[in-house]
This record gives C-alpha cells, structure tokens and sequence, in this order.
C-alpha cells in the first residue's frame, strides 16, 4: 500500500512536470492545430473513405466497395489520356520558363545592365495576375474573329495560318502552355536572379584566364553554381505541374474532345459535375499520390545535393 | 565591335521579352476604354474616344463593386487569421522545446506536399453539413488552414534564426512565455511577417477553384470568380468584358508596384533557404 501510494505520487509529480515543461509549447499551437485538424486533416482522411465508396452526393448511404474505384481508374482510357497530358504539360510547363527565366536572369545579371530593376518588375507583372484573368486575356489573344494572334499574323503577311487556336484539338493544349508559360517565367526569373547573388565572381575570371567564352562560363561556371536552385524550382514547377486546374479549366473546360482534359480537371469532373463521388476521391488521391512523389525526389535531391 | 553586337543582341532579347510580357495587358487595359465595333476594326489601336463608361457599367451592373468588396471580406480575415496562428505557431516551433514537437511540425508540412484536391471533396459536403455552404466562412476557414504550412514553415524558420539570448534575458526577469513572444521576438518578425501577409494575401486574392466550389452563390462570389461568370454573360460586349479584367487587374498590380520589395524578398528567401 505505501509503496503504491509513493509511486502514484512520484507518477503524479512527473506528470506535473512534464505538463509544465510541454504546456507553453502545445498552448502556442493549439489554435493553428485545432484550424488545421478540422479543415484540413479530417477532410483528408475523409477523401480516402471516400475513394473507397460509391456514392453520388446525394443518397444518404455510402456503399463500401474496397478497390472497386482504383480498378476502374486502371482501366479508365481517360484517365491515361488525361495523365499523358499532365506528363506533356510537367515537361515543357517545367523546361519552357525556366529555360527563358535562365536566360534573362543571366543578362540582366550581366555587367552593366542598364534598367536592370525596370525590366524585373515587367517581366514579373504577369506572375501576380490571377488564373483567371490569364485565362481571359488569352483567350482574347487566340480569339478567331478579333483576336490579337490572328491579326499580327494577318499583319505579317502570314494569314492563311490563322484560326481558331483554343477550338484545334492537336493545338489547344500548347496553346493553353504558352499563356500558362506567360505567367510564370518571371517567377522563375526572380529566383534565378536572387540566386546568382551569391555567384563567386573568382570562378568567372579564372575561366576567363583558361579562355572559356560566354556560353562555356554560362555552362561549366553559372549553371553548376546555381545547381541548388535550380533543383528547387524544378521541382515547385513539377509537382504544380500535377495540379494545375484554373487555367486549363478558364480557357478550354478540358475541351475540345478531351485534348486539353488533365488529372486536375477530370477529377473535378467526375465529382462535382457527374456526380461520381467516391471515383472523384479516388482520381483525388492518384493526384496526391503524383504530389508526394515528386516532393520526396526532390527531398532526396536537395539531401544529395547538401551532402 | 564584338562587343557592341554583344550589347544589341541583349538588349533587343530583353526588350522583346518586356514586350510579351506587357502588350496582352495593356491592350486589355486600352480595350477597356473602346467601344466593340473599335476593338472589333483593330485590337491593336489606340482608343479614338476614351469610354469611361464601360468601367461605370462593369462597376454598377457588372456587379464588381460587390465582387470586390466580397473578396475584401474574405481576403482580409483569412490574412490576419493566417498570419497570427503562423506567428504563434512558428515561435513555438523554432524556439520552444516540447515533446512531439518534431513530429506536429512534419504534420504540418505535409500540406505543402498535398493539392487542395486531396481535401476538395470531403470539404465540399462538410462545409454543406454545417450550414456554411451560404456564407463567406465556407472560403476563409479552409483557406486559412490551407495557408497554414507555408506560414508554419516560414514563421519557424524565422523565429528559430534568431538569438535566443534576449528572450533569455527577458525570462530571467520574470517574463511569461507569452509576453517573451509578444514584447521581445514578434516585434522583431516584421520582414517575415510582411512576406507571408503579401504572400496569402495574393493567394486569397486570386483563389479559383475554392470559391468556385464553395462560394457559388451569386451574392458571395469574390471578384477572380465574379469575372469568370461576367467573361461568359457578356462574351459579345468586348468592351465591358475588357473593363471587367481591368478592374480585377489593376488593384493587383498596384499592390505588386507598391510592394515590390516585400515580393521579391518573400521569393528570394524561400528560394535561398528552400
């Protein structure tokens, strides 16, 4: 009994201690935590209940069917066709600007740039528009009756190649790449040129020494040195790539025949417009699933890179 | 002479890129003040007669001054909302020690791996189950909670920068945690904290697809949703569609000019320390 009576004591004084050592911690958090938990937390576990039901939205049963979602998703040709445009769109969405961004940051990081901070703050004016305002400017750019593409074309002599750009199933989906491409270069530019601040200007006179010319420092010299960089946006540009959802959704609805549908928008589809609750979930989690294996690459990237 | 073509080739690369940059835009904003028949003759012209009344109209009848005051009502709590439970939860996490603190942390990282997708779904009949499917919540609790990693991640990572020895000295003499948080370490946060203000704030501001879903009520839409539905009603009125771009773009890019620095700071050290 005494002994007893000593341990819970003994238990009861280190619970006290552990409560103060830990309550200002838990207390700091509790508000972000219980927000996060609610809206965010339960909804997820809730998609993956889902993704393992039929239900429309409506009944008030949910049907349990295990894998019956994934298997129809393994079958399900537009799926494929919708992922296909998601890799189509990772590719060239990734390469495109930061390729563009590459460059720019690089002469305007060049001796001597004049108007340096002007330039900057053009090219990044289309990065803080919104999806939807893109979406809407180019589809005035691709209109076939007033757009602007037809008539510069018109204007250059090039005419018969005008058309309606958006309504052009084997064109739509670049179509769609550029105004997205549009938006985003000046992002990758502002990152590149933050980075090439901490560029050590001793390697550049050394290759000038070995007698590199401009575009040997530009690879053997600027690029190796933005390698931590580089693998950031790639990979931020990557896994956006999987989600992208507004612009697709603004300017084409996945259309025309589906060559512009992506993962993004085929999931919306299938959840909110056919109804198909429990096969959206799971096209949902397909979606996460891409998400998280692009983020580790790039945690297992950025570790080797560290090392 | 190598040299100065040198300088002519970047030059002209540079202003051909500020070129495409700019020219979608400020045709827009021009097509704003046209009438359609001009805008319909020449996109490219420069207005003959300056039609103020397009962005009257897009104003009053186009429904944009509720749109803007909808996502003043939205954007605004959603930031302070964000920019306090981070501030809070980013101190706890760079400077407190407490159990489990690692493990709370890479819980709340794990939302900036996933899509808004992995949650639309189950939100969409929550959101519907409690009621709050009509009102302007529907968008700023879940936007709050979605905005919580980043914040979370830059708040930690900024707090845990700095020195711990003037919140020790402040404990020495005999302040509480709290008010070490609140007199001595979030005083100094200012950089952080404007970084992740403009930051949520543009991502409040340009949200699509969550209104979309959860604010589909005429009476709540914010203005990038608001312009979404005007842009398809008025597809033959080009002039007025212009104007309801430019009315939507013009805030933006004003905030932008103003807070240059904030953005290109928030940007470079996310990349910097990525």
């Amino acid at each position: 009994m005494a002994i007893d009576t000593i341990h819970k004591k003994h238990r009861n004084t280190s619970l006290i201690k552990w409560i103060r050592q830990n309550k200002a911690g838990y207390l700091f958090i509790l508000p972000a935590l219980i927000v996060y938990a609610i809206f965010f937390i339960y909804p997820f576990f809730g998609s993956i209940y889902l993704s393992l039901t039929d239900w429309n939205g409506v009944n008030p049963q949910k049907i349990f069917v295990g894998i019956d979602n994934y298997v129809q998703m393994i079958n399900d040709s537009l799926m494929w066709k919708s992922l296909y445009h998601n890799i189509i769109w990772v590719i060239i969405g990734t390469l495109a600007p930061i390729i563009i961004g590459l460059i720019l940051a690089v002469l305007l990081w060049s001796k001597n740039t004049k108007g340096r901070n002007l330039f900057r703050t053009i090219y990044f004016m289309p990065v803080v528009l919104s999806p939807v305002v893109v979406g809407i400017i180019w589809g005035w750019v691709y209109n076939p009756i007033y757009g602007m593409l037809n008539r510069a074309l018109d204007i250059i002599g090039l005419g018969n190649l005008s058309r309606g750009w958006l309504g052009d199933p084997d064109l739509a989906l670049f179509m769609v790449l550029i105004a997205a491409i549009w938006s985003y270069f000046g992002f990758c530019l502002v990152i590149f040129l933050a980075g090439l601040q901490s560029v050590e200007m001793e390697l550049f006179d050394a290759a000038k020494i070995d007698g590199a010319n401009s575009w040997q420092q530009f690879i053997n010299v600027t690029v190796p040195q933005l390698s931590h960089v580089l693998t950031m946006i790639i990979a931020y540009t990557m896994i956006g790539g999987f989600n992208i959802f507004d612009i697709v959704f603004i300017m084409t609805e996945g259309g025309p025949a589906n060559s512009t549908e992506l993962i993004a928008t085929y999931t919306y589809k299938q959840s909110f417009q056919l109804n198909s609750v429990g096969y959206g979930a799971a096209l949902s989690m397909a979606m996460t699933f891409l998400s998280l294996v692009a983020s580790v690459i790039f945690l297992k990237l950025r570790e080797k890179g560290e090392a | 002479m190598g040299k100065l073509t040198n300088q002519i080739i970047k030059y002209t690369v540079l202003i051909i890129f500020a070129l495409i940059a700019l020219t979608p835009i400020v045709i827009m904003w021009m097509a704003a003040l046209k009438s359609s028949s001009e805008i319909f003759k020449d996109p490219f012209a420069l207005p003959t007669v300056l039609h103020w009344e397009n962005l009257v109209k897009a104003w009053t009848v186009g429904r944009f001054r509720q749109y803007l005051g909808n996502t003043l009502l939205i954007t605004i709590p959603t930031v302070a909302a964000v920019v306090s439970l981070s501030c809070l939860a980013g101190y706890a996490f760079g400077k407190l020690k407490f159990t489990g603190s690692k493990a709370v942390f890479f819980i709340f990282l794990l939302g900036l791996m996933v899509p808004f997708q992995s949650i639309m779904i189950p939100l969409y009949y929550g959101l519907r189950d409690l009621k709050l499917l009509g009102s302007l919540w529907a968008m700023i609790l879940p936007a709050t909670a979605l905005g919580l990693p980043f914040g979370i991640f830059l708040m930690q990572a900024f707090f845990h920068g700095l020195p711990a020895e003037l919140a020790d000295a402040a404990r020495v003499d005999g302040c509480d945690e709290f008010n070490v948080f609140l007199k001595i370490m979030l005083p100094l946060a200012g950089p952080a904290v404007s970084t992740l203000i403009v930051f949520q704030f543009m991502w409040t501001w340009n949200a699509f697809l969550m209104p979309l879903l959860f604010l589909n009520r005429e009476t709540l839409r914010p203005i990038a949703l608001g312009l979404m539905f005007f842009s398809g009603r008025y597809t033959t009125n080009y002039g007025l569609m212009a104007a309801g771009v430019t009315l939507t773009t013009l805030p933006l890019i004003m905030i932008y000019i103003i807070f240059q620095r904030q953005f290109m700071r928030g940007l470079t050290a996310g990349a910097l320390k990525g």
